[in-house]
């Protein structure tokens, strides 16, 4: 039983040891940069400026935007990046669990994401004058939402290839899909009947959904179904990444 | 435990490839390595070395085979014998964004190293690898030995039993790699075992203890370098200089009795004989009668490299091919072709 807990912690360790590289080794590249941090304002920008909007509403909504991309943005990025520079080679042969590896690098992306959504957050308070109804469901938003989305990006970088080009596309094609029927940009109560459907596929309606307690102190389905949801979903995101890293270790990647 | 390696017919089939049955790149091969040694992995491009080494260390799934590192069974527990092992990857592939000491904290840290054993080791390492004036530049700006140095430093930090690399001084200027096989030897006097890809037959030839020789994923021929010259004492040979070249020499050259292969280097002509003794007179006469001053004769032994070529199948003195396509069934038996 000893051992099993000295086991757990040195794995918690390495994967914190993991974290810690990736984010000085990758944080100020440019392509995550690119895809994590201007992405989500410029797409709040370019949504938003038409519309008359409360400041509570917009603030909710570049958090939302915020956590989804910047969280799923790392791991598209270092993963495939990793293995064409053969670095990741190293981490696949160091003396730890799979889960390990893939839960530090899990972390890089969510640590990222509330980085960016703190960042999001202070805009929010300073310039658009919001004002925030629950402030510690806002910051445990953030925290599980991060790690969801973080989690979801994995499984693109999972895929077996050295080109992040070739994980770009999809990862990014599926996060716009998920993002356009979800109920960010078209709130959920103005949806019709069938596109509300559609938008409880996407995690992303409740990491919206949340945000929208957290901030304007309302929301139109539970609190607990939001939060459940983000987490099992971050859960299920595991599945994927396991089995394609199998797959790579077969295919020779 | 008496082996630092055990591999019980192991076997890669890539399931890319196009192919609709896949890649054979590794062919039911068995070998054993035993502790403290320096063992070589040698082979033409393609062989299997890379494929072979990527299932030892883990990275790579078996298609069939059994392996234990240090008697562990990788496909049972791999953790204790990733514990043990230090890994040196075909590229040297180093963290370019960060400093020689940060790429050897961070590897430390994964070995789970406490902080006054890395920090120390690490100095220790920069110190005798020739790197510790520059351990606080980054690793982007060094040159192609430095990398490789240091990705060696990072792969033994945590004093691995047994050491895998994977050509380890190719690109590298004369004076580097023989920086680097000192540190090999060093290291394997300290009492690691060494497990060596590389396709650089001189260096199989200075460094090993044994040597498996594989071509087209199955193992050819294991032996000591000097033995494994012993077995091919038919490709002796004679190395004779002339003062001048004449027209057509290489043709009469070949036509002499005795001579399997004619082969001209620099200034030299090689010739293969199975009876240096038998062929001299035959030389001798030919000179006079051609009216050419000998300026050098000398007979070899077989080097290592004819071992090899004879091993590969690759006819000495021709031009070889590198296969595409490899087939299951292609078998040179110890020799002969
Ligand atoms: N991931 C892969 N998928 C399909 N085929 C592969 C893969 N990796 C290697 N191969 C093929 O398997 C064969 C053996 O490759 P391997 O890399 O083991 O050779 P090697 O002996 O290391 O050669 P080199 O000296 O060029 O490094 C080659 O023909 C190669 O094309
Ligand atoms: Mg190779």
């Amino acid at each position: 039983m000893k051992n099993f807990w000295t086991r757990i912690v040195d794995e918690l360790s390495q994967a914190w040891i993991v974290t810690l590289k990736d984010i000085k080794v990758y944080y100020l590249r440019p392509g995550m940069i690119m895809f994590g941090f201007l992405m989500p304002f410029f797409m709040f920008f370019s949504f938003s400026v038409r519309r008359e909007m409360a400041a509570g509403e917009g603030m909710s909504r570049l958090l939302a935007l915020t956590i989804f991309f910047t969280a799923a943005a790392a791991g598209p990025f270092i993963i495939p990046t990793e293995r064409r520079l053969g670095t990741y080679d190293r981490l696949l042969a160091a003396p730890m669990s799979l889960l390990t590896l893939l839960l530090g690098k899990i972390a890089v992306g969510a640590f990222f994401a509330i980085v960016v959504s703190s960042l999001a957050a202070i805009v929010g308070f300073l310039f658009l004058g919001a004002s925030i109804a629950q402030p510690a469901l806002m910051i445990g938003g953030i925290i599980i939402g991060s790690f969801t989305f973080s989690t979801m990006g994995l499984i693109f970088g999972s895929i077996p290839t050295r080109n992040p080009g070739d994980v770009q596309m999809p990862s990014t094609l599926i996060r716009w899909v998920l993002l356009f029927v979800s109920g960010v940009f078209v709130p959920l109560a103005e949806m019709s009947t069938v596109a509300r459907g559609i938008s409880y596929l996407s995690p992303l309606t409740y990491a919206q959904d949340l945000m929208n307690h957290a901030v304007l102190g309302t929301g139109e389905l539970a609190l607990w179904l939001n939060l459940s949801v983000l987490f099992l979903s971050g859960i299920l995101f595991l599945l994927p990444s396991i089995k394609l890293h199998k797959r790579g270790r077969v295919l020779g990647y | 435990m008496s082996y630092a390696i055990e591999v019980h017919n192991l076997t890669k089939i890539y399931p890319s490839s196009g192919l609709e049955e896949g890649f054979l790149a590794v062919d039911q091969i068995n070998f054993t390595v035993k502790q403290g040694e320096i063992f070589g992995f040698l082979g033409p491009n393609g062989a299997g070395k890379s494929t072979t080494q990527r299932m030892l260390t883990t990275l790579l799934t078996p298609t069939e085979g059994q392996i234990q590192v240090l008697g562990h069974d990788l496909a049972q527990d791999s953790y204790p014998a990733k514990r043990q092992i230090g890994l040196v990857p075909e590229e040297s592939n180093i963290y370019t964004e960060l400093t020689a000491w940060d790429n050897l904290m961070f590897t430390g840290r994964l070995y789970l190293m406490s902080k006054t054993d890395r920090t120390a080791r690490a100095e220790e390492l920069l110190k005798d690898f020739g790197l510790w004036d520059k351990k606080d530049v980054k690793a982007e700006n060094f040159s192609k030995g430095m990398k490789r140095r240091l990705s060696i430093a990072m792969a033994i930090i945590h004093k691995p039993a047994l050491l895998f690399l994977d050509e380890p001084t190719p690109g590298l200027d004369v004076q580097s790699a023989r920086t680097i096989r000192t540190l090999i030897r060093q290291l394997s006097a300290e009492g690691t075992t060494v497990f060596m890809s590389t396709h650089q037959i001189e260096e199989a030839n200075q460094l090993c203890d044994r040597v498996a020789i594989i071509n087209h994923g199955k193992i050819a021929a294991i032996d000591t370098p000097e033995k494994l010259k012993q077995t091919f004492q038919q490709v002796q040979s004679v190395e004779i200089a002339f003062t001048l070249s004449a027209e057509g020499l290489e043709e009469k050259l070949t036509t002499l009795p005795e001579v399997s292969t004619v082969l001209k280097i620099g200034d030299k002509w090689r010739l293969y004989t199975d009876s240096p003794p038998d062929l001299l007179p035959y030389l001798m006469k030919f000179s006079e009668k051609e009216n050419l001053d000998i300026v050098s004769l000398n007979t070899l032994a077989p080097s290592l490299e004819d071992v090899f070529l004879q091993i590969t199948g690759q006819q000495v003195g021709s031009v070889s091919e590198e296969s595409s396509q490899q087939k299951a069934d292609i078998r040179r038996k110890k020799g002969k072709q």
